[in-house]
């Protein structure tokens, strides 16, 4: 893998952007990297704008800001609008209920239908960003999948079951 | 070693509680409410006391007054608490009483943006009460991990020199998720260069001598010394005077204990200052993390760019200015305050520039594009005026 990994999260707020974030930044902390995350949102608990920027390395982390994403995870379309372009060579995973992606542009750009999934087979929308979780663990091949299993279920406080199930629809789904 | 993926609000706390901070009285406020909040918490399980108060005024004071009585105290805020702490604060200036304030600075001015980062109390900091006739102690660290170690290291600093120290932080710090190692054993401990320095207490009779020693004990109420602690002008036995005589003794002292023994208080880091920098980029906290990078990358490129920054923000460090260069000051504000400083300390044939940018960072893409500019001698346009909120 690269030196210096760039990792950006973005959606409306009540998606849970900074849990996903939280979640990958410990599980690579489990893997031994150094980690640096910074979340900026709006003052509203559910809409607004939410966005999670974490850098990984193995090396200590000098700038904490993702100015060229390496994986962007898109939860909606303010989010693909806003950000979308510091795409230059990385991977985004966009949930397609929210985002219509450019397909003139020429980088790889996966859906990972999280929304409707969760709703189908979990019954809830809540449990759309572990399954986006899922999906960039399998994406991001450098992540250990039960490390990243194991340190979600450490993070989020109940429904483990379901949560679980979510991790694994999304690491099956791309 | 324990490590973490927390906050910076997080690590501030660990430092305290490590450090023997005893005594937390504050207010919550954005971005430092955490601290608060941890504290009320762990406190109360190491025998130590929290205490909300009414407002940040209250706050000092009572952070004051119990460091006052014995016990190592802490307080910590944002710069709309911090403009209040003004009046206990040079109280415990005059009467040298040891305790440590954070202000994680957001945007200003006023109350200004709650959730995103700012540096306008650089000044501030170093001019937190009236009256002139002092001088202070602020660090600045740029990551959690610093601010950890900077806690730790402000108490030892408070004690030692007899004076309030205040750890300048910002939004990003305190707010930002980042890996921290907290040390467990006294090996780790050591090994991190953490510094301790416990409480004493000063047996009288001459609390305030007109000396330029560090070290000596503060004074503490309630152990029969005939301890004494007022506003006024001191004589040497804490008796009130207004002699200019003794004002003139008082102020020497509130000066140079601390101008004189730099060498304990002084931290920086630097980058390529020894490889014939054309250009030099300054700056401190948050900002000076996305500076490092693009100080590094445009080295890779062969752009002669080198990197001060300061930790110890005051005392100044004139010294780390003795090269003649370009400077660049990248500040989360934008009026200049740094800058003003690097002005006075460069010598007379720098260029000294300033770019400012405020509630977020500078980009690595947008310092290569100042480096550029100032190596091709093209006056700094500012970009407009452009958010990232949308």
């Amino acid at each position: 893998m690269k030196e210096r990994v760039e990792i950006l999260v973005s959606g409306f707020g009540g998606q849970g952007v900074v849990r996903l974030g939280q979640i990958v930044g410990l599980g690579a902390v489990h893997q031994g990297f150094r980690v640096t995350m910074l979340k900026s949102h709006g003052t509203e608990q559910r809409g607004g704008y939410v966005r999670t920027q974490v850098v990984l390395s193995k090396q200590e982390i000098d700038s904490p800001l993702v100015e060229d994403p390496d994986y962007f995870c898109a939860l909606s379309s303010a989010a693909y609008k806003q950000f979308g372009h510091l795409v230059t060579h990385g991977i985004i995973l966009y949930d397609p209920s929210f985002v219509q992606v450019d397909e003139s542009r020429d980088i790889k750009q996966i859906a990972v239908p999280a929304t409707d999934t969760a709703v189908e087979k979990l019954g809830r929308p809540i449990y759309a960003n572990i399954i986006m979780l899922g999906a960039l663990t399998k994406v991001a091949d450098f992540f250990d999948k039960e490390n990243m299993l194991k340190t979600m279920l450490s993070v989020v406080p109940k429904f483990h079951e379901e949560n679980r199930q979510a991790f694994e629809i999304g690491y099956n789904m791309v | 070693m324990k490590r973490y993926l927390e906050t910076g609000n997080f690590a501030i706390t660990q430092g305290a509680i490590i450090a023997g901070c005893r005594g937390f009285f504050g207010y919550p406020i954005t971005p430092a409410t955490e601290i608060a909040e941890a504290m009320s918490r762990l406190l109360p399980q190491v025998g130590g006391y929290y205490v909300q108060t009414e407002d940040e005024t209250a706050a000092m004071h009572l952070a004051v007054g119990a460091a006052l009585g014995g016990m190592k105290t802490m307080t910590a805020t944002s710069g709309p608490g911090y403009i209040l702490y003004a009046d206990p604060y040079g109280w415990a200036i005059g009467c040298e009483i040891p305790l440590v304030v954070l202000n994680s600075q957001r945007v200003g001015p006023v109350s200004g943006i709650t959730g995103a980062p700012g540096q306008g109390e650089f000044y501030l900091t170093r001019y937190p009460t009236q009256g002139g006739n002092f001088e202070t102690i602020v660090l600045a660290p740029n990551s959690a991990q610093e601010a950890f170690f900077l806690t730790v290291e402000a108490f030892y600093l408070s004690e030692r020199f007899r004076t309030p120290v205040t750890i300048l932080a910002d939004q990003l710090i305190t707010d930002g998720w980042e890996d921290i190692s907290i040390p467990e054993t006294d090996e780790e401990k050591e090994a991190m260069g953490l510094r301790f320095a416990e409480r004493k207490v000063h047996p009288g009779p001459e609390f305030y001598p007109p000396t330029d020693e560090i070290d000596l004990p503060p004074v503490v109420l309630g152990h029969n010394t005939g301890a004494l602690c007022s506003d006024w002008t001191p004589t040497e036995e804490g008796y009130d005077i207004e002699t200019v005589e003794a004002q003139h003794k008082h102020a020497y002292r509130l000066i140079y204990k601390i101008r004189n023994h730099m060498d304990l208080i002084s931290r920086y880091e630097t980058l390529f200052l020894d490889d014939d920098p054309e250009i030099i980029a300054v700056s401190f906290g948050t900002p000076s993390r996305v500076v490092k990078t693009a100080v590094k990358k445009a080295r890779e490129k062969g752009v002669k760019v080198g990197m001060v920054r300061p930790i110890t923000l005051w005392p100044f460090p004139d010294d780390l200015f003795n090269k003649k260069a370009i400077y660049l000051s990248v500040e989360l504000n934008y009026d200049g305050q740094l800058v003003r400083e690097v002005q006075r300390a460069a010598p007379c044939d720098s260029e000294v520039h300033f770019f400012g940018k405020c509630g977020e960072l500078p980009t690595v893409a947008e310092l290569h594009d100042l480096f550029d500019k100032l190596l091709k001698g093209e006056p700094l346009k500012r970009q407009g005026w452009e958010t990232e909120a949308w």
